[in-house]
């Protein structure tokens, strides 16, 4: 077994590379494949939090690196899903605390262990990037529908490209298809017009996003939300399956509905 | 250099009423006609288009009045009518008649046409002689220093740059936050949303082209423009910016036939 080794990315922060990064490793171990999900965010960790696994992280990868633990001992396996581990990020170190070539040997010990080796990598261009790109052979880079979002993909696609990532893909988080509608925010043709890259899939704003953030649970293990059937379908095209935009007017529209149901079922509840 | 028909005085009817032209190393010589009268004689010489008279600044003209016995209100008339009026050059003035060379001489005309010849002759050797160097400078002058031209056959995305001395052509788009300093013209065949400072050492003999305009500064020579996406007519729109009398142009490429 040889995994795929892939960085999620974006250059600019609060985009959705972490929340990104554990759905698609979640989804990608309900399709039955043996995944780690690197926290390379040393110092600001929350690759643990978001998958729910704060509490059973004992060492982290640096201490891999170091040598003060095997890497078994750092894994952290994600007991309702079979076959999704955590690897976590020092808190309390910062990112000089490892190099490129520490990643790519790191990398490189994951890899006859998984199906997937999937990076959460540090907002910024600098050593934290770099760190967490070196050992990558591709790349997922994450984008809002906002000008500073993408005007900063695309510096990180640039910086990928003369890495020899291949293949970088683009994924449009957080996208209100009322407000493209409205010519309020930039439409999916608008930032791959920019970016010229690959897109492998757009997940629609969502308030269960956050519900799932602070529950500590990745989306994609219950399914009952448009971004976790976004991160689903992206996850099938990370294996191969050719599968369809998801028709995202049809979702806003209906939420919509039900949000009125809802309104009417509460009154109804409240009533009796 | 062409010679104009100046056979155009058709209501003289004499034979021989032309003047003659000849080429000659110092400009024209003109044969005028000896039947005529001097008011026809006038009147033909008035009548001469321009052309006749167009010379290279540093020739001129020789007057060939023939056996013509010239009078004082002939010369005259050709100096306040046609010299003067025309801004010719008179080289010499030139008569086989006595009584027109003493009035010629009196008058303080100059009747040397070998002179005049010799001395080009003389200028054009020392011209040659002196300065070779120039005349191979003037050769070469079109050819002088063509700077390099970067082409870039993908679109430039943000923190990519470019500075060179020569022109650059972008086969793609300039992506938000990408720059390109060019000491020669630049063209864009795409999306132009980043930076681009053409004649970026100074020369204004630049341009920028862009396929699609969108970005809210351009940089040419030592002049800075802005660009207000919702004032300016050609925002995303195909154009062509320049300096005229030092000042940016920018105009949108339609390409319009005129018929």
């Amino acid at each position: 077994m040889a995994a795929r080794v892939i960085v999620t990315t974006s250059g600019k922060g609060g985009v959705g590379k972490t929340t990104s990064t554990a759905n698609i490793a979640a989804a990608l171990a309900r399709f039955g494949k043996k995944v780690v999900a690197v926290d390379a965010d040393v110092g600001l960790r929350n690759l643990d939090v978001i998958m729910g696994l704060e509490n059973r992280v004992v060492y982290n990868f640096i201490d891999v690196i170091e040598k003060t633990c095997k890497l078994n001992q750092a894994l952290v396996k994600d007991k309702r899903v079979p076959g999704l581990y955590l690897l976590p990020a020092a808190q309390t170190r910062t990112k000089d605390a490892v190099n490129p070539e520490q990643m790519v040997a790191l990398c490189e010990e994951l890899k006859p262990e998984f199906d997937f080796v999937l990076l959460d990598c540090p907002a910024g261009i600098e050593g934290g990037f770099k760190n967490a790109a070196a050992g990558a052979e591709e790349a997922l880079v994450v984008t809002t529908p906002e000008i500073p979002s993408v005007r900063d993909a695309d510096r990180i696609i640039g910086m990928l490209e003369s890495m020899g990532k291949s293949p970088i893909r683009l994924i449009i988080n957080r996208l209100r298809p009322n407000m493209v509608q409205d010519g309020d925010m930039l439409a999916k043709d608008d930032i791959l017009d920019v970016l010229s890259i690959d897109l492998i899939g757009v997940v629609p704003e969502d308030e269960s996003v956050i519900r799932a953030t602070n529950n500590g649970e990745p989306m994609t293990m219950s399914l009952d939300s448009p971004a976790a059937h976004a991160y689903l379908n992206i996850a099938e095209r990370i294996l191969g399956h050719d599968v369809p935009l998801m028709d995202l007017e049809s979702y806003a529209s209906r939420s919509f509905i039900s949000k009125i149901k809802r309104f009417f079922m509460g009154k109804r509840k409240n009533r009796s | 250099m062409n010679i104009p028909n100046l056979n155009l005085f058709k209501k003289i009817n004499k034979p021989g009423a032309r003047i003659i032209p000849e080429k000659k190393d110092y400009g024209m010589k003109f044969f005028l006609p000896e039947n005529l009268t001097e008011d026809e004689l006038l009147k033909m010489l008035v009548r001469l288009p321009q052309s006749a008279y167009k010379l290279p600044e540093d020739q001129g003209i020789v007057l060939d009045f023939g056996k013509r016995a010239c009078s004082k209100r002939l010369i005259l008339h050709m100096i306040n009518s046609i010299v003067w009026v025309k801004n010719i050059k008179i080289f010499a003035w030139l008569s086989e008649n006595e009584e027109s060379l003493k009035l010629f001489k009196s008058a303080g005309l100059s009747m040397d046409e070998e002179f005049i010849l010799e001395s080009f002759k003389k200028a054009e050797e020392k011209k040659s002689q002196d300065f070779p160097e120039i005349q191979e400078e003037i050769i070469k002058a079109p050819e002088t220093k063509i700077s390099a031209l970067k082409v870039v056959y993908n679109s430039m995305r943000s923190g990519q740059r470019i500075e060179t001395e020569g022109d650059v052509v972008v086969w793609g788009n300039l992506n938000h936050g990408a720059e390109i300093i060019a000491g020669g013209s630049i063209i864009i065949a795409g999306r132009l949303l980043g930076v681009i400072h053409a004649g970026g050492y100074g020369r204004e003999d630049v341009f920028v082209w862009a396929g699609c305009f969108e970005t809210p500064q351009v940089r040419i020579a030592n002049k800075l423009c802005y660009a207000d996406p919702k004032s300016t007519t050609c925002w995303r729109k195909s154009v062509l910016i320049t300096l005229e009398d030092h000042k940016p142009v920018i105009r949108e490429n339609k390409f319009i036939t005129h018929n």
